[in-house]
């Protein structure tokens, strides 16, 4: 498993892949990885088509061996299956002033001594939340668009920044990670709009994936996604958190300030920690409960998760997978 | 409760840094760019009342920390709490005299007080100063365990020793140590007849201890005597016994037992003796141990020598002539020429009894005489008239006619009897002079009945053999060097040379006195016989007696050893506050909670 482990780019460290290579590189390792570590297509049946054969590694289920040709050349192959489909998807990235922030200086400053050799306080989790998310959606773009789907992306902060139609050509990943590149960084994130224009780019009933820390008003969100249901698009809510944000490490006196709203909260953190991990639970259970009353999907993706991760909780659950 | 310390309670002002940073936390620390800054205000809303309650308790509990750390800094005492005991100057002073050598259980008693003695040194710490004091005054000092050595050397002197100088050196000694806390702790059986004193301790605190058990019976030598101290060789040894019923004793000369006998309660026993010995020798008259060994046995001196030939001359006048035959007949001297009793007109040969010429023509003659036997003596002017003479057995003796002696140059002399100011019999080496003639009609010293007995007394000791005597002391006592001795012999032969001031040994014996090599006299040191009367005062008794500052008396021996340092030192309290301290930051650290090694 160890070796199989090591070739599986989707259960690299974040970081350590991220800093690799560029977005579409990176991307396409997460979903090569990604798509040979899969066990088994949730959509097999008369709709899904064969597709090709594979070699066979380790992890892969054993159901989809085929034995014919193992017998007769004694290698080992998978069979893989297209499904037709019509799927179209739109990204929704938040790509306001919160998400550009990393707690690996938090982290670093927690953990001190603690931390295994090897490991310096600059490797750690040193993505951004919009780094992680950035990678996330290229490969979640090109994981979709290998599938045949149409795959477009809205980026926004106070305002939309990036809108790209859906689409399942050639090329359009290309544009997607394009996009990805361009500014932004808002003082502000306004979810409601850049949703309603990915329902805009959606002619018809698709899937829409919104990739965003959720630092905003929830019922702003909930008016927006209460719309896309009543639209008929699926929606899932990748809920990007940095691990400091949830953990809240570190002591000593801080003031703490929002870089969007610039509210300034000063605090203990010793003395406030144990309050403010209770208060993220409830939030986090907040947005869950809202979210699961609306019917949509919603995952905490931590940056200093394995991309694999989000990807296989964000798409596990719908069956959307091959 | 006291400081040991008190200038580290200045880092009292410590406790400002938490409540300053309680009190101005909102406006110091580093600014953090946090996304999340809105949960982080959300959670100080919605636990506003818990976070000020759990601040404020935080905050109580690093000032109360704080505060302890300290308090320990400042190395508190106190007297009703604490561990171990603060620095402290402790005196234990043992009674070692004569009757702490009782036996009381079958254990001497002396041994349980060197046990209570090792126990209390065993728990000294560095910072306390100790001191071991016996009871005849001596002060030893230094580390617990030297004190220990010295405490297990210890031994029962002969003699009752001197409390209240032991006491006053106790308490002087813990004075000077300059420590808050100073003790004397007396372990002591409380003999009354050594506890008549009433020393006075000030400024310290005595710790006392007198055993509860009721003194057993004791026998004891109270006297032994040799009468005369010199034998011509017959003599006599007295000796007196304290006992309830009849008891047998023995007596020795020289390690040789020449008497046994049985004398009744308080009997004054006289034992004559001619021993062949000769020169000076000891004795001992003993008793079968009992349970207090150290008084069965007391001891004498006594020299022995042969009867000296006395040669009396009609110029010493007829009753001189007719006392000689009464000491001739009693065989205290022979004919002979050993000594000569003269006129001292007729003075030829030493030693010798001179007397004032009979004829005041031959005054010239008999100051020539002493010139020529260089004696630094002469008669002076010739008194009449009746004087009263003054002196140790010369009670009722007066004089009708006399000379003055008159001292030349370099005199050195005992004056045995005076009248009015005037030298009347003087002693010198070899010599004794009489300022009159003893005849009825220059005084009325022959027709008394103390006249034989003096006389024999001079010729059979101060004229023949050595010049040196018995000089009869205490255990420890000191005393000037006598002139006629220069060195001191010990029992087991070894001789050292005497210096200033002669300091009798702790043990009791009789110890010869010499000069150039020869025993010219003896030392014997016996302890007081009142130490025999074993009856002692209570503890209560004995600490009303003692004044001192405060004065502790404990009930048995285990509460003495307890008592010691910690009824005088305050307790320390460091221990108590550094866990205090402790466990107030455990209970903070538990309140903030551990920190997580790693994120998740």
């Amino acid at each position: 498993m160890e070796s199989t482990r090591a070739l599986r780019a989707d259960l690299f460290d974040p970081a350590s892949l991220a800093a690799l290579g560029r977005i579409e590189i990176v991307a396409r390792w997460i979903v090569d990885g990604f798509m040979s570590g899969l066990h088994r297509s949730p959509r097999k049946g008369f709709s899904v088509e064969f597709a090709e054969y594979r070699p066979y590694q380790p992890g892969d289920d054993l159901r989809y061996v085929d034995w014919k040709i193992a017998a007769r050349s004694d290698r080992w192959v998978v069979r893989q299956y297209e499904e037709e489909t019509n799927l179209r998807a739109s990204i929704v990235l938040d790509v306001s002033r919160s998400m550009a922030w990393s707690g690996a200086l938090m982290r670093a400053g927690a953990s001190g001594a603690a931390e295994p050799r090897g490991r310096d306080a600059t490797t750690v989790a040193q993505l951004t939340k919009l780094e992680y998310a950035e990678r996330l959606t290229a490969a979640l773009a090109l994981l979709l668009l290998r599938q045949r789907d149409a795959v477009g992306l809205v980026r926004f902060d106070e305002r939309i920044r990036t809108a790209v139609a859906p689409r399942a050509r050639n090329g359009q990943w290309r544009r997607i990670v394009a996009s990805l590149e361009e500014p932004g960084a808002g003082r502000a994130s306004s979810a409601a709009d850049a949703l309603s224009q990915a329902a805009r780019l959606i002619s018809r009933r698709g899937l829409i994936v919104l990739v965003s820390d959720l630092l905003m008003e929830m019922e702003e969100v909930q008016t927006a996604m209460r719309g896309l249901r009543a639209l008929g698009h699926d929606v899932t809510v990748l809920h990007i958190m940095d691990p400091a944000e949830r953990e809240l490490p570190g002591g000593g006196e801080a003031v703490f300030i929002d870089p969007e709203s610039e509210l300034s909260v000063p605090a203990s953190i010793a003395d406030v920690r144990a309050a403010y991990k209770k208060t993220v639970d409830e939030v986090i259970a907040e947005w869950r409960s809202m979210f699961g009353g609306l019917g949509i999907g919603y995952e905490i993706v931590s940056t200093d998760a394995p991309f694999g991760v989000p990807l296989r909780q964000a798409f596990a659950a719908r069956q959307m997978l091959p | 409760m006291s400081f040991l310390a008190p200038f580290y309670l200045l880092l009292g002002g410590a406790i400002a840094v938490p409540l300053l940073l309680h009190l101005l936390r909102r406006r110091i620390g580093a600014r953090l760019e946090f996304p999340a800054a809105r949960y982080l205000l959300r959670a100080e809303k919605e636990n506003s009342r818990t976070l000020r309650i759990r601040n404020l308790l935080l905050m109580m509990l690093r000032i109360a920390a704080l505060l302890a750390i300290t308090v320990a800094a400042a190395r508190p005492v106190a007297r009703w709490l604490g561990a171990g005991h603060g620095p402290t100057a402790l005196a234990i002073v043992v009674d070692n005299s004569l009757s702490s050598s009782v036996v009381v259980d079958g254990r001497p008693l002396l041994d349980q007080f060197k046990g209570m003695a090792r126990d209390v040194l065993s728990s000294a710490t560095p910072a306390d100063r100790v001191w071991l004091v016996t009871i005849d005054g001596h002060v030893r000092g230094g580390t617990p365990a030297v004190l220990r050595d010295e405490v297990n050397r210890l031994e029962a002197i002969a003699g009752a020793g001197d409390p209240t100088t032991a006491l006053a050196r106790a308490a002087s000694v813990v004075r000077a140590a300059g420590l808050e806390a100073k003790q004397v702790a007396l372990l002591t059986d409380g003999q009354r007849t050594e506890w008549q004193g009433t020393p006075s301790i000030a400024d310290a605190q005595v710790l006392v201890y007198v055993p509860n058990a009721r003194p057993p019976a004791n026998r004891a030598v109270t006297l032994a005597e040799a009468r005369p101290t010199r034998w011509t060789p017959r003599g006599s040894v007295a000796a007196r016994f304290l006992s309830h019923d009849s008891t047998t004793y023995r007596i020795t000369l020289n390690n040789r037992t020449f008497t046994r006998g049985t004398a009744a309660p308080n009997e004054e026993v006289v034992v004559h003796a001619s021993p062949p010995e000769r020169g000076w020798l000891a004795g001992t008259v003993e008793l079968e141990p009992d349970e207090l060994a150290g008084d069965n046995v007391r001891n004498f001196a006594v020299w022995i020598g042969s009867a000296p030939g006395v040669n009396g001359l009609p110029s010493a006048g007829p009753f001189v002539k007719s006392a000689l035959d009464v000491l001739r007949s009693s065989e205290r001297v022979v004919d002979g020429h050993d000594i000569a009793v003269t006129g001292a007109d007729e003075l030829s040969t030493l030693p010798a009894l001179i007397t004032a010429p009979l004829d005041p023509v031959r005054l010239g003659a008999a100051n020539r005489a002493l010139e020529r036997a260089g004696i630094p003596w002469r008669f002076g002017t010739r008194r009449a008239g009746d004087a009263a003479v003054r002196g140790a057995g010369f009670e009722g003796v007066n004089t009708a006619v006399r000379y003055d002696l008159v001292a030349q140059t370099g005199a050195v002399a005992e004056t045995l009897a005076v009248v009015g100011r005037d030298a009347w019999v003087v002693a010198g080496p070899r010599y004794v002079i009489v300022g009159s003639s003893l005849t009825p009609d220059a005084t009325n010293f022959p027709v008394r009945a103390s006249f034989v007995p003096w006389l024999g007394s001079v010729l059979t000791e101060r004229l023949v053999g050595e010049p040196g005597q018995v000089l009869e002391t205490e255990p420890g006592a000191r005393m000037p060097r006598p002139r006629w001795a220069d060195g001191f012999e010990t029992v087991d032969g070894q001789r050292t040379p005497l210096g200033d001031v002669l300091e009798a040994p702790s043990r009791a014996g009789t110890f010869f006195l010499t000069r150039n090599g020869r025993r010219v006299g003896a030392l014997v040191v016996n302890g007081r016989p009142s130490e025999s009367q074993l009856e002692q005062f209570s503890a209560k008794d004995l600490s009303d007696r003692l004044h001192a500052a405060r004065t502790l008396v404990a009930p048995d021996a285990s509460a003495w050893s307890s008592m010691a340092f910690r009824g005088a030192a305050r307790r320390s309290l460091l221990e108590t506050a550094l866990l205090v301290a402790l466990i107030l930051l455990a209970t903070e650290a538990v309140l903030i909670g551990v920190r997580p090694r790693r994120m998740a």
